[in-house]
């Protein structure tokens, strides 16, 4: 367990340190979001990577949470004593409540079917915030303020890093009892649920027990998300347990790697800074988004956190050199075709708007043709190349992946 | 007369218009290793299944211990002390063999749907796995995915997830198929020593097992037994020769 203890004494370290080192307000905000979507991503990964349940509709928790902790905030403001701090606890509780209610009809059935009534649960509910404006807030939405309350200890949440350590601490202790769930009778038979539910039956359990009480819990840690998202934008909107939501964290969870614990909370950060630092970069980066989950999906189906699963193991095994050819013979190319995609993708986008286009200090003229096949050819030659040095580096490769026993 | 531990009345098992299990009659006396066989198709495997209640019965009644279990849930027959093996081996793949064998502990010691209480602090659980693992002869392959084991070695792990719980009556469905002749011989003596002082009922085709394992044997032939009796009796049984030596399209 000593491994365990740093790993934990790490991750405490990091959220502490972290607006230490990063001081603006950029920063403050963007790790408030990633940590919010870190809860909410291993609320998910409850279901999809633990329990073997894939939700469309995971944002209904998120969203019921959020909204019924903005309701708590403006009570509060109208004076009821209802610190805060412990305010995201309304988001859980609610989460858990619609857990246990929606869970009831959504585990009746596994596999597509669930997929499917949890599709269906979650557009019920998001058509419940156009027909109920009052309680859902419609289109504009509910806003509230945080910082009515009367401070506790100097703290009155208006700065943003008063925020920040409110979301580290709620992801701190989340994260470990989500961790210590799957440490328990109910998260080994999720476990085993997933793998083999007939089986999971002659071992003395019902399997449609065990992933309604999956649902539920994951239910409670979505909606302690949804609650900090309220306390940190102060506004929900319909958005928030809309399919959009349901989608994104379905694929933030999948980018981090559903078969490790850690995994969503990676997806979570990549998927925040795409959303924000890619997004100051370029208006595509949906686009992008989408090719890094397709290009996961296809590639790499453990996600960041099997990519870094996989060099620990190489490094433990002392293989990263025996490795290292193959990175080598592949940078090039693959740099190439990502670089010439980029410029296909911000051309096509500037050329539809009309604007200027500059990479890198280059201008580029996207209505000379002279410049699309140039793009083009490079784009082509590069792929061509990454074809040629991958079946050159494979058996390498494969060499490399069967010592350390990573069956491909 | 004390109840039997298994007794079967008249089950019957159609799937839409075929019938596959046509009023069968059977009961496996507590303490006893009853095997049944049959030549394929004779449906010994939808028999299993419905007596561990996996597939609802068309007709009939059922009764583990004396208790009516028609009806009831897998795993809620599977709670008042049956378990049972599969043909096809059937574990939790990604989960590593002593995993596999703790999972099958939990209920029975009572853990139920427990999400406050760490596996690891199941002090009887985690015990008892090991004894598991050693009796099974997997203790060295504790952490190994089960879906990464030898065909024998799951086969091995699929028993000793069956017997794990402490169930009173086994089912083991074919626990020997694709075996080598030592690796069923090591099976053989793994079923003769978990079997002590339990109920078995074990479908084989082996009949070299079959004779050598059990104290009594009935033959289910086209859904209807044809005889029940001790090995002897069932050697020099007129019908059960004539299923076995082609007999069986007018049987």
């Amino acid at each position: 367990m000593k491994g365990g203890a740093w790993t934990w004494g790490a991750y405490a370290a990091l959220l502490l340190a972290l607006p230490l080192v990063f001081r603006s307000g950029f920063a403050m905000s963007l790790f408030c979001q990633a940590g919010i979507v870190a809860i909410f991503a291993l609320s998910y990964n409850m279901l999809l990577g633990q329990t073997g349940l894939l939700s469309f509709g995971h944002a209904v928790y998120y969203g019921l949470g959020a909204l019924f902790t903005i309701h708590a905030l403006n009570l509060a403001a109208a004076g009821w004593h209802l610190p805060v701090t412990l305010m995201p606890l309304v988001g859980a509780a609610s989460g858990l409540a619609f857990g246990i209610v929606l869970g009831y009809v959504t585990t009746r059935r596994a596999g597509t079917t669930f997929a499917m009534i949890s599709l269906g649960v979650g557009e019920m509910v998001a058509a419940c915030s156009l027909m109920f404006p009052g309680f859902f807030g419609g289109e504009a939405g509910i806003s509230g303020n945080r910082s009515t309350g009367e401070p506790f200890l100097g703290i009155t949440y208006g700065p943003q890093i008063q925020m920040y350590y409110l979301v580290a601490a709620w992801l701190l202790l989340s994260t470990a009892a989500m961790y210590a769930l799957t440490r328990t009778p109910l998260g080994r038979m999720a476990n085993a649920v997933r793998d083999n539910p007939q089986r999971a039956q002659f071992v003395g359990y019902d399997p449609q027990w065990v992933r309604f009480m999956m649902v539920a819990l994951s239910g409670f840690f979505a909606g302690l998300a949804g609650g900090l998202a309220a306390l940190n934008y102060e506004i929900v909107s319909a958005e928030s347990l809309s399919a959009y939501t349901s989608g994104l964290v379905l694929l933030a969870t999948y980018l981090g790697g559903i078969r490790s614990f850690a995994g969503p909370i990676l997806g979570a950060v990549a998927v925040t800074l795409m959303q924000t630092v890619l997004a100051s970069f370029t208006t595509a980066w949906p686009f992008y988004f989408g090719l890094v989950f397709l290009a996961t999906v296809l590639f790499v189906p453990g996600g960041i956190a099997g990519v870094v699963h996989l060099h620990k193991r190489l490094w433990e095994a002392r293989l990263l050199r025996r490795a290292a050819p193959v990175y080598a013979r592949m940078a090039l190319p693959v740099v190439v075709a990502f670089a010439s995609g980029v410029v296909l993708v911000e051309m096509a986008y500037r050329a539809s708007a009309g604007a200027p286009l500059k990479l890198a200090g280059w201008q580029l003229d996207a209505r000379s043709s002279a410049t699309w096949i140039a793009a083009v050819a490079s784009f082509a030659v590069a792929c061509l190349a990454c074809r040629w040095a991958w079946r050159a580096a494979q058996p390498r490769w494969t060499e490399v992946s069967a010592l350390i026993g990573e069956a491909r | 007369m004390t109840a039997a531990a298994l007794e079967l009345r008249g089950v019957e098992k159609r799937f839409g218009a075929t019938e596959i299990v046509r009023g069968v009659d059977l009961r496996v006396e507590k303490g006893e290793r009853h095997a049944l066989i049959g030549p394929n198709g004779a449906g010994k495997s939808v028999l299993f299944n419905l007596i561990s209640a996996l597939f609802p019965l068309s007709c009939g009644s059922i009764a583990l211990h004396g208790e009516p279990i028609t009806g009831k849930r897998a795993y809620e027959v599977n709670r008042r002390g049956l378990s049972r093996s599969f043909q096809v081996t059937n574990l939790f793949h990604r989960m590593t063999v002593f995993e596999n064998v703790r999972c099958a502990l939990l209920w029975p010691l009572g853990h139920r749907y427990s999400f406050w209480r760490g596996v690891g602090r199941l002090a009887d659980a985690n015990r008892r796995a090991r004894e598991v693992l050693d009796e099974i002869g997997l203790a060295a392959r504790a952490d190994v995915p089960a879906g990464i084991l030898s065909y024998a070695e799951q086969r091995a792990l699929e028993i000793g997830i069956t017997i794990a719980g402490g169930a009173d009556v086994i089912l083991l469905d074919e626990p020997t198929a694709g075996m080598s002749r030592t690796e069923t011989e090591a099976a053989v003596e793994l079923i003769r020593r978990i079997s002590r002082d339990r109920t078995l009922l074990i479908v084989e085709h082996d009949m070299s097992v079959v004779f050598g394992l059990a104290d009594r044997i009935s033959v289910l032939v086209y859904g209807r037994i044809i005889a029940t009796g001790t090995p002897a009796q069932i050697r020099s049984d007129v019908k059960v020769r004539e299923a076995y030596l082609g007999g069986a399209a007018h049987a």
